[in-house]
């Protein structure tokens, strides 16, 4: 099992970096959303927001991946996220739901109020292969080098979708 | 605005999603404050509730039974719960004495 841990303070409030993450697909950086439904969603009796999205992701195969350990490269992607308005906090779980024997990759995200009216968001991440065949290892490391070289671009369409909620919140009502 | 898994879902997805935004932005900057009792809590859900409702609901549904339909057509009902049970964060990890690296 490899592990990924980060923390990043944003400047914006709790309220506009919460919108941003739920609405973070689709953006530019992000062609390898193909497609991403809520499945279910309620408003909790404490007043939060429960979330559950089914998402497909495009995904490509490390070139030493043996012919035929992954069927076609695409995968599933469940997203849970609770948000609670009144305590200002939001956290996100993402995992993917097949190609699991190959390896599960489970990412939290933690989007909380901090002072000064900024926010602050610590990702966490897990790699467990499975897959055997003196192969394990080198595929969760793939897996970790993979997140982290990814890690920059989604910050991009993040910020992306960031810009476009500060700029609509400036425009004079 | 992004696709849904199925074709047919798309324009009620596109619908659904502007209409739980809206909403959803003023959910996010609730009038009350952080320290608020357990009794706020309840009459602020079920105020947001209603208000989602009233705003949302008959697109929800329809948006909803056309995904619900959609995954079980492309079988991914059994994925979804399989899912659902299976929480590795909180197991124990596997048979192995080296500590975590991160």
């Amino acid at each position: 099992m490899k592990f990924y841990s980060q923390s990043f303070l944003y400047d914006d409030p709790w309220s506009i970096v919460s919108l941003a993450y739920l609405l973070r697909y689709p953006n530019p950086y992000a062609n390898h959303i193909l497609s991403c439904d809520v499945i279910s969603r309620e408003v909790t009796p404490e007043g939060s927001l429960r979330t559950t999205r089914l998402i497909l992701k495009k995904g490509s195969l490390p070139r030493w991946a043996p012919a035929g350990m992954i069927q076609r490269a695409e995968s599933w992607v469940l997203e849970e996220s609770e948000v609670d308005p009144l305590g200002k906090n939001m956290r996100c779980t993402t995992k993917n739901l097949d190609h699991v024997k190959v390896m599960r990759v489970e990412e939290h995200i933690h989007i909380r109020q901090a002072e000064d009216g900024k926010t602050l968001q610590t990702t966490e991440a897990m790699f467990l292969s499975g897959f055997g065949w003196g192969l394990t290892k080198k595929i969760e490391n793939y897996g970790l080098a993979k997140f982290k070289a990814n890690l920059q671009r989604s910050r991009e369409g993040f910020f992306v979708i960031l810009d476009l909620i500060r700029q609509s919140r400036m425009q004079p009502m | 605005m992004s696709q849904s898994l199925s074709e047919e879902c798309t324009p009620l997805k596109r619908k659904y999603d502007a209409c739980f935004n809206a909403w959803f932005e003023g959910y996010l900057e609730p009038a009350v404050s952080a320290s608020v009792t357990p009794e706020q809590r309840t009459k602020f859900s079920q105020e947001k509730a209603a208000e989602f409702e009233k705003a949302c609901g008959k697109i929800w549904q329809e948006y909803r039974e056309c995904v619900q339909k959609a995954v079980k057509d492309k079988g991914l009902e059994s994925l979804l719960s399989q899912a659902r049970q299976s929480h590795p964060l909180k197991e124990a990890p596997p048979a192995s004495h080296d500590p975590p690296r991160s």
